[in-house]
């Protein structure tokens, strides 16, 4: 069942539902809970814990109805197993299909399938395959020979047999199609997800739009979950003696919740600054939903763009919709010829006090700026008071410090510099921070 | 792992019998201790509704509690009894969050009950209802909470003379700082806290029903600060440590949808969506709001209402509008629904007067089509 449920799970993934760990866990307390005999109890009580929005709830219904599908099979398996039961024998296949026992047939084309692992199906041309594999496992070769042996004979008992058999071989086929419809699903998207995570931010189209955002979202929530404000460090290995005392204190001494030591990190603030300028145009939008979702998920943020010059923007990332945030940001200051001394100069004059020990400076932007003073004095004093400055370049590296780019002046000043145009690059920097401020831990 | 040697007896005892079928459910990531937790759940007598004792302790229900929500079907009845009628899946969402101790998201339209479910669970539990009404701005302070600054200020010019004591020969003003420092806990002790909320929610010692009202019209940063409360129920403050809930409240959150909530707040939620109910159900609903209305005025107005509701309106009726109308219509001694009588009340259920246009063209058909579906139930 665990099995099968795991597979359940990774069809809802391949249908664009998605399912935390913590979900999963949830959903197998409750269908624990429920039990397995009251089906729509269980489609209601399931749909609760994994599907969160309308999309999600028609989604899982339908997958649900697919996978689900035949009721007997569940009672009857847990029946076996309870009364320890072999798996069926070859004589078994042919006594079943002798009774036309449909039920008992589907349950054993179950276990077959999970046998030789037909969950591993991904391409339309392997179907046949799965299917006589699956066939094979159930002993029909035998029944195959019993049936050649009557040569057309045995009377209605032969027919029925021969009928019996056509129909078993209809299931599994179905049933492994079945699988590939649900397993395919879920490939593919992770083919799309990898591609996505692969192309340069500027030539992601629109159709992309979504699932970037997801994938953005994802990278930002682990972001956040390091910085969160309460956040535990396991000392891996280190039991807390005292307090696991004391928490098990009602259970007669009996050791049955373990307390592991804690540290608890600070709270942490983010100040993002933004280039949204002509030369960056085709990466500010995604930048822009970075910062957006970051917004949505840190509660002590703040974000600037600029381009000429610097405003504070986090008044629009409040909107609703990403798209909307983004345009407004750039009506405000999008599309102008760069000027990072400048910029950096506003920021200098406005912002600098709010910079504190705990603030992390998060820079967006190619360093080009249109031969004008850089004032990279303005970036020293900004990195001298936060606790950690970090730039991160649309550019390949070969092409910082070349032409009109000031990258060479400002890299002193950064504790992480970055190339970041694929939302690969951006993972990777997420995991650089983790892992620092796991070490600075 | 060898589960049997860290089960609670509780669970052992029903451990050769028949059990949940996850039984070699392997967690990597999870701490031991979560492991072993889950597996208890697992094994545990797998027939719902036997539970005598929760395998989550401090998970906030009594014996007592778990006992009234021990089926579905004991939920439904149980909650009828008070007036409320759970539809098949609210009942479900009340039984799994009450065994699995999570908040439940309850999104709608306005009036399907949302929040009356909430009164309706503290009810049935008997445990106390505490309500924190969402709107833009909300914060902390006004949600979990604040210290009481007059009263500080006060105890300060009451205490004038203490202080002088305190400060003693003191030598200027660093000394005096840190002579009056070593002091400062007095004044932040609970005596000065005023808790809101959400922190009375974590104190109330038999536990309690948190409704997080119309959720909605908070902004992402409350959010963000309630996905805290929401994992671990418990708070820090920084001046006198970590409050943890004595017991785990019963959680509903409410929203109308008029944003979405963030993927992080729902996953911590079981996710109820509450439609408009359907004919059958209606009727339920209203016969137990108002059980002294006539059968045929039941029918044919709940039937009257689905009909409004297929219509395109600036704001469909809702349960409570056609509570009213119910209302309305008895105190006129109506018995069935007359045309006029419905014409001279649309007001009562509809808030545009543009949807009452849109209705009253349509009004005669729908009268008729009502009174078939009387009869056809009849
Ligand atoms: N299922 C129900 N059972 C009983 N009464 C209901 C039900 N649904 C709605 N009501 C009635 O409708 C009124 C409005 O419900 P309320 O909880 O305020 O709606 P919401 O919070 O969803 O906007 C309640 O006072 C209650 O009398
Ligand atoms: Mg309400």
């Amino acid at each position: 069942m665990e099995h099968t449920f795991t597979n359940f799970l990774s069809a809802l993934r391949g249908a664009e539902i998605r399912v935390s760990v913590a979900e999963t866990l949830d959903a197998m307390k409750t269908a624990a809970l429920m039990g397995w005999s009251d089906r729509q109890g269980l489609h209601d009580a399931l749909a609760m814990a994994l599907a969160k929005t309308p999309d999600e709830k028609a989604g899982f219904t339908r997958i649900f109805d697919e996978f689900f599908a035949f009721e007997s099979f569940h009672d009857r398996r847990e029946a076996r197993i309870l009364d320890e039961s072999r798996q069926s024998e070859d004589g078994d296949l042919l006594a079943m299909l002798r009774a036309d026992d449909r039920a008992g047939l589907v349950l054993a084309m179950q276990e077959a399938a999970i046998e030789v692992g037909v969950e591993n199906i991904r391409f339309f041309t392997q179907r046949g395959l799965y299917t006589q594999r699956v066939l094979q496992q159930m002993g029909v070769e035998g029944v195959d020979s019993q049936i050649q042996a009557m040569g057309g004979q045995g009377g209605s008992a032969g027919q029925a047999l021969r009928e019996s058999r056509a129909w078993l071989f209809e299931q599994v086929r179905n049933y492994v199609e079945h699988q590939l419809s649900l397993q395919g699903a879920a490939t593919s998207r992770e083919l799309r997800e990898d591609r996505l995570r692969r192309s340069r931010l500027g030539n992601l189209d629109r159709r992309d739009r979504e699932q970037m955002r997801r994938i953005v979202e994802k990278i930002c929530r682990r972001l956040v979950t390091l910085h969160s404000r309460r956040r535990k460090m396991k000392n891996r290995g280190q039991l807390d003696i005292r307090r696991t005392m004391r928490r098990n204190y009602g259970h007669d001494g009996v050791l049955f919740e373990l307390e592991w030591k804690k540290r608890k990190l600070d709270r942490p603030r983010v100040m993002a600054i933004c280039d949204v300028s002509g030369s960056v145009a085709s990466v500010a939008r995604f930048l822009l939903q970075f910062l957006y979702e970051l917004h949505e998920l840190l509660r002590d943020i703040r974000s600037f763009a600029f381009s000429g010059h610097l405003i504070e923007v986090s008044e629009y990332f409040k909107e609703n919709i990403a798209d909307m945030a983004a345009e407004k940001v750039m009506q405000k200051v999008g599309y102008m010829p760069t000027d990072y001394g400048e910029s950096f100069t506003n920021f200098y004059e406005n912002f600098l006090a709010d910079i504190d020990r705990n603030t992390t400076i998060i820079i967006l932007g190619d360093a080009r700026s249109n031969n004008t003073n850089p004032k990279a004095g303005y970036l020293k004093q900004m990195h001298e008071r936060c606790k950690r400055l970090i730039w991160l370049n649309p550019e390949p590296p070969p092409l910082w410090g070349t032409g009109d780019s000031e990258m060479r002046r400002y890299r002193p000043y950064c504790d992480l510099l970055h190339e970041c145009n694929t939302l690969n690059h951006l993972e990777r920097v997420v995991n650089d921070l983790l892992e620092t401020a796991q070490k600075a831990a | 792992m060898r589960v049997s040697l860290c089960l609670p007896r509780a669970a052992k005892a029903h451990h050769s019998t028949n059990y949940a079928p996850f039984a070699t459910v392997t967690y990597t990531r999870a701490t031991h201790a979560a492991v072993l937790h889950d597996l208890a759940w697992l094994y545990r007598p797998k027939a719902a509704g036997n539970i005598r004792c929760s395998l989550f302790p401090g998970q906030g229900m009594t014996p007592e509690r778990l006992e009234k929500l021990e089926s579905i079907e004991r939920v439904r009845e149980g909650y009828a009894e008070l007036g409320y009628i759970c539809s098949r899946q609210i009942a479900t969402a009340i039984y799994v969050a009450g065994h699995l101790g999570k908040p439940i998201l309850v999104e709608g339209p306005a009036g399907v009950g949302k929040t009356e479910l909430a009164n309706t669970t503290a009810a049935y539990l008997e445990l106390p209802l505490i309500r924190l009404q969402c709107y833009e701005g909300l914060d902390e302070a006004k949600a979990l909470y604040e210290w009481r600054y007059a009263k500080q200020l006060l105890y300060t010019q009451i205490l004038r003379d203490k202080l002088g004591e305190v400060l003693g020969e003191a030598q200027g003003l660093k000394e005096s700082m840190d002579r009056l420092h070593a002091h400062a806990d007095v004044f932040f002790s609970e005596r000065f806290l005023a808790p809101r909320p959400l922190l009375k929610a974590l104190r109330e010692p038999s536990g309690a029903v948190l409704l997080i009202d119309e959720v909605d019209k908070s902004d992402h940063e409350f959010e963000a600060f309630l996905l805290e409360i929401l994992s671990e129920f418990q708070v820090s403050i920084p001046e006198l440590g970590t409050i943890k809930a004595m017991r785990r409240p019963v959680v509903f959150l409410t929203s109308n949808n008029t944003r979405e909530m963030s993927d992080a707040l729902k996953r911590r939620c079981l996710h109820l969506y509450v439609p408009f109910p359907d004919a059958p159900l209606e009727r339920e609903i209203i016969q137990a709001r108002i059980p002294e209305i006539p059968r045929n005025l039941k029918y044919q107005l709940v039937s009257f209402v689905q009909q409004v509701r297929g219509l395109d309106l600036k704001k469909q009726p809702s349960v409570s509008e056609s509570i009213d109308w119910a209302r309305v219509l008895l105190l006129l001694h109506a018995n069935e629904l007359d045309p006029d009588m419905v014409r001279q009340t649309l007001n009562v259920f509809l808030k545009f007067e543009e949807d009452i246009q849109s209705v009253d063209v349509e009004l005669y058909g729908f009268a008729r089509q009502a009174k078939k579906a009387d009869v056809a139930h009849a």
